[in-house]
């Protein structure tokens, strides 16, 4: 009987150690797999860079003086270089597979300086990048190069001339500048929008409100809105407030202030909440000692009670930005879903997660890149989490201690 | 030898650097009421959470000497503390029933030891209950919750719940102190039908209660034990003057 | 309603028989009322709105395409794009088998795991051990939707796709109900595990104590006293777990396949909820597709207000049982 229960209780334990472990588990593949897919992509570049890739057609007058530049010692075997021209081109392949010639290497003194936009002749700003995708040179007297004869050929060819009718080229995209902006500009404005209003429900709530049936009917009807799902909330702000910046703004459809307002609506009970968290930690005896002094129930709130609560007003930031960062679902409905590299309050774009989700409904999705937006928003998240950790440990300690 | 349930040699006990009990020496008798008494913090109850092992459930808790449960040290290492567990059982200062059906509260212990047949669980709950003298009340109310009896009754449960193992010593640590002065009555007399088959060891804070149902009493002060007896002699002819002290009501 | 009308009177009585010196306290405390009511209002600015679109494709003619019949709509089995087949065939029947199928499913997997996590950081594990776990938890809590979304579409899918190929069935590149399954269960675990972890720990240890003075060994105690004792806890955790499942979106669209017709109860066919349902061709769509999604939007309300609803229920009903 005693070797049963052994038995009995070994089961359990080990089906507890395999359970607890899952989470664990989950978790590191999680890392992993983000990682491994997203770690290639991520440099500077994809910060800054457009997402859209631009495209250039690019034109010169006879060339007078050519570089003189040699090819540099960094370059290999694999970078095809014209001194005359002072570039060097490479072969790589794009995401489909495809092949593309890569500008490698540009010298400060390449007669490619000269060229000029065939599409708008006022561009004072263009200019051939490394990086950039050339897809072929048109000459004059001689036929086209184009990418699929390879860096090798395209580099002879256009050594042997001095002039050329064309050069297309491309600008590499896939960045994430716009979504980064989206999102920092939706973070600002969600806050600027539901703080205030949070902040004052949550003074409300706790410094003026009696314990009365009104009370309790407001306080349930702002609980209420936890258990709404996020995607509700973006039809929300698809039929209330997208009409309304559209009427008011120069918007004509999803844009990220409706975004920010329907953020807010989502926001308004986690801000209210943590706020009256720390207010009702402020002893009462504050406000007495006010009031008895002379102050009147205004300045003793703002002036006693609102300073002790700001660290739960600093939490309800930094949880409120952390939810704005991971919100996908009400923001496809809210600011739409077309990735865009100029940035307007008025219009639409996408915030970084909003990016991984058009990325993964692509033909073919965009596993890369979606993993590396991911790495970004989990480091983001991480930080705003130890954050609010260490916020909560320095303010027990201050409010035990002082 | 042969009498005792339990022998102590020696007994140190530390709470990290705090020393609780220093250097106890008793033998506890078979079939007898022992009552531990003190003023608050002696150890009384340190001590009798020694008998069944229940003080490794603390952090930082350090015991030296033996603890003989007739002629095994119960704190050897290869001892098997389940088993004393059934052998001693445990009433508490706060009665904590489960929160179950009565029924499943008594039938908890045997069932933990494997006991399924239905018939032999009806048998022992309604044993139990009986020499727990709750039979009568709770005989029609047995799969109701045990959190709708009384405190009092609730006491007796876990008495009961205790029984149920077929102990050879129970311990109570103040097991009437949260108890109304009637429900302390009925405990008091349970406590005295039940030493006819078990070795009961019990604390408690009140000398009027020692005086009154046990045989053996032992006097603890500042983690000592000062002086052990038999009631009649403790209360009436005390060796030690601090026990003197203790019984006048000087200080306690 | 009375008592109601009662507060707010006594509010204006108390509120004109002020001091003169209390003006600003009035203005400020208006101020804030304000901000609050303005708070409360909007669950009731949720439901009117989408109600008001939501009704939209039953009572109106929809551009020639003729009303949409209620009761076909909620029982019906298949559902078709309006504007491409020029029909009213919209069915959202199956789709709220499935959503509660697979939210369901999920619970029952998550369940177990979650509950004994839980019981492993809060009674098992020493105590460093013990806060790294909850950490653990914590992180996975943070990890947004979609990145769970990303995670199942790259992981979960191959695996389902080569688990079907096991099986000799053909899956749609792994796009079926066992993936969303799966991925429901990871998104809704760290969930259960803290409130479930809450409740245990909140269990006395009086009656631990108790457990194991009867010479019941700890793994015993654990379940049959400590687990039994936080049901309540762990109960509430099933429920905002099973809140969470059904309202999760864009998890679910990445990994569920977008099944037209259902309801899909075998784990290798595709499938569609309510949610991945919304989220569907969001990227072009017009007219009568536009207005369904609210339709469909109403129709998720209802299901997590019922379902909420009849799960507390049962929740009282256990409770009433066990302790009068």
């Amino acid at each position: 009987m005693s070797n049963k229960r052994k038995r009995n209780d070994k089961f359990l334990d080990i089906l507890t150690y395999i359970s607890a472990s899952v989470g664990v588990i989950v978790l590191s593949l999680i890392v992993v797999f983000v990682l491994k897919n997203g770690i290639g992509l991520l440099n500077l570049d994809l910060v800054t860079n457009d997402y859209h890739a631009k495209f250039y057609n690019g034109g010169i007058e006879e060339v007078i003086d050519f570089s003189e530049t040699e090819k540099p010692d960094y370059l290999t075997d694999a970078d095809y270089y014209s001194v005359k021209w002072g570039v060097a081109f490479t072969d790589d392949l794009d995401r489909e597979g495809k092949a593309i010639i890569v500008v490698s290497y540009i010298a400060e003194d390449s007669p490619l300086y000269y060229m000029y936009d065939k599409n708008n002749l006022d561009n004072q700003d263009f200019k051939l990048e490394v990086g950039n995708i050339v897809t072929s040179i048109k000459y004059v007297n001689k036929e086209s190069s184009l990418s699929i004869y390879g860096a090798s050929m395209m580099i002879s060819a256009l050594d042997e001339e001095v002039v050329f009718r064309e050069m297309v080229f491309s600008s590499l995209g896939g960045g994430i500048r716009g979504s980064l902006i989206t999102t920092l500009y939706t973070i600002l404005l969600t806050l600027v929008i539901a703080m205030p209003i949070g902040v004052f429900s949550a003074i409300y709530l706790n410094e003026f409100a009696g314990n009365n049936r009104f009370t309790k009917t407001i306080r349930s009807m702002i609980e209420m809105l936890t258990g709404v799902p996020s995607i509700i909330f973006g039809l929300l702000g698809l039929t209330v407030f997208v009409p309304l910046t559209v009427s008011l703004t120069p918007a004509d459809g999803a844009n990220i202030i409706s975004g920010s307002l329907t953020l807010a609506v989502i926001l308004l009970p986690v801000i209210i909440r943590s706020t009256e968290e720390s207010l009702k930690i402020v002893p009462e005896d504050f406000r007495f000692a006010s009031l008895a002094l002379g102050a009147n129930k205004t300045q003793t709130t703002f002036k006693v009670v609102l300073p002790s609560a700001i660290p739960g007003i600093l939490t309800a930031t930094l949880l409120s930005i952390g939810r704005v960062i991971g919100e996908s679902a009400a923001l496809i409905f809210a600011i739409g879903t077309a990735v865009k590299d100029d940035i307007s309050i008025f219009g639409k774009s996408t915030t970084l997660a909003v990016h991984i989700w058009s990325l993964m409904t692509d033909e073919p999705a965009n596993i890369e890149l979606a993993s590396t937006i991911s790495i970004i928003i989990l480091i983001i998240v991480l930080i705003l989490n130890v954050l609010v950790k260490l916020l909560s440990k320095a303010y027990l300690k201050k409010g035990i201690v002082g | 030898m042969t009498n005792n349930v339990f022998t102590i040699k020696n007994l140190n006990l530390n709470y990290g650097t705090f020393k609780a009990l220093s250097d106890i020496s008793i033998d506890i008798e078979k079939n007898k009421v022992t009552a531990l008494i003190g003023p608050s913090g002696c150890g009384k109850s340190t001590f009798l959470r020694c008998l069944n092992r229940m003080n490794d459930l603390i952090d930082n808790c350090n015991i030296d000497g033996q603890v003989l449960y007739h002629v095994d040290n119960i704190y050897d290492k290869n001892y098997d503390v389940i088993t004393l567990r059934t052998k001693v059982g445990m009433v508490f200062q706060k009665p904590n029933p489960f929160p179950m059906s009565i029924y499943d509260n008594i039938a908890y212990g045997p069932r933990c030891q494997g006991v399924k047949d239905k018939n032999e669980l009806n048998k022992i709950v309604e044993s139990s209950l009986k020499r727990a003298a709750l039979w009568e009340e709770a005989k029609d109310r047995l799969k109701e919750s045990a959190m709708s009896l009384s405190g009092g009754q609730q006491q007796r449960l876990c008495i009961a719940r205790a029984i149920a193992m077929e102990p050879e010593v129970i311990l109570m640590d103040e097991p009437t102190s949260a108890l109304d002065p009637i429900a302390t009555l009925k405990i008091e007399q349970l406590i005295n039908d039940l030493k006819e088959n078990y070795a009961i060891i019990i604390v408690t804070h009140s000398m009027q209660q020692a005086a009154r149902i046990s045989d053996n009493t032992a006097f603890f002060h500042m983690g000592e034990l000062i002086e052990y007896n038999t009631t009649d002699s403790i209360f009436t002819n005390p060796t030690n003057p601090k026990t003197e002290d203790y019984i006048t009501g000087r200080f306690g | 309603m009375i008592k109601f009308k009662k507060s707010i009177v006594s509010f204006i009585h108390s509120a004109k028989h002020r001091p003169k010196r209390g003006v600003i306290d009035l203005i400020t405390r208006l101020f804030f009322l304000v901000s609050t009511i303005i708070s409360a209002s909007f669950i009731i600015v949720v439901i009117i709105f989408i109600a008001k679109e939501g009704i939209k494709p039953f009572i109106t003619d929809n551009d020639g395409i003729g009303k949409v019949n209620l009761i076909r709509f909620l029982i019906g089995n298949t559902w078709l794009i309006g504007t491409t087949f020029k029909s009213s065939l919209y069915s959202v029947g199956f789709i709220i088998i499935n959503t509660l199928y697979i939210a369901l499913m999920s619970l029952l997997i998550a369940m177990p795991i979650g509950v004994l996590t839980a019981l492993f950081i809060a009674k098992i594990a020493p105590k460093r051990l013990s806060s790294v776990m909850r950490t653990v938890v914590e992180l996975l809590a943070a990890i947004p939707s979609i990145v769970y979304g990303l995670f199942g579409s790259g992981v979960i899918l191959k695996i389902v796709y080569d688990l079907a190929k096991v099986f000799g069935v053909q899956s749609r590149g792994g796009n079926s109900v066992l993936a969303t399954i799966i991925v429901l269960s990871l998104m809704i675990l760290p969930t259960i595990t803290a409130l479930s972890e809450v409740a245990i720990r909140s269990v006395g240890k009086d009656i631990e104590h108790g457990s194991l003075a009867l010479g019941a060994t700890k793994t015993q105690t654990n379940f049959k006293v400590v687990l039994t004792s936080a049901k309540s806890g762990i109960f509430t955790a099933a429920i905002l777990g099973i809140g969470r499942a059904l309202g999760e979106a864009t998890a679910v669209s990445l990994v569920a396949g977008n099944a037209q017709s259902g309801p899909s109860f075998g784990f290798f066919q595709t499938t569609a909820t309510l949610t991945s349902t919304m989220l569907q061709g969001i990227k072009e769509t017009i007219g009568i597709d536009y207005d369904i999604r609210f339709s469909v939007g109403l129709t998720l309300m209802a299901v997590i207000l019922l379902t909420n609803l009849s799960l507390n229920y049962v929740k009282r009903k256990v409770g009433k049982v066990n302790v009068k």
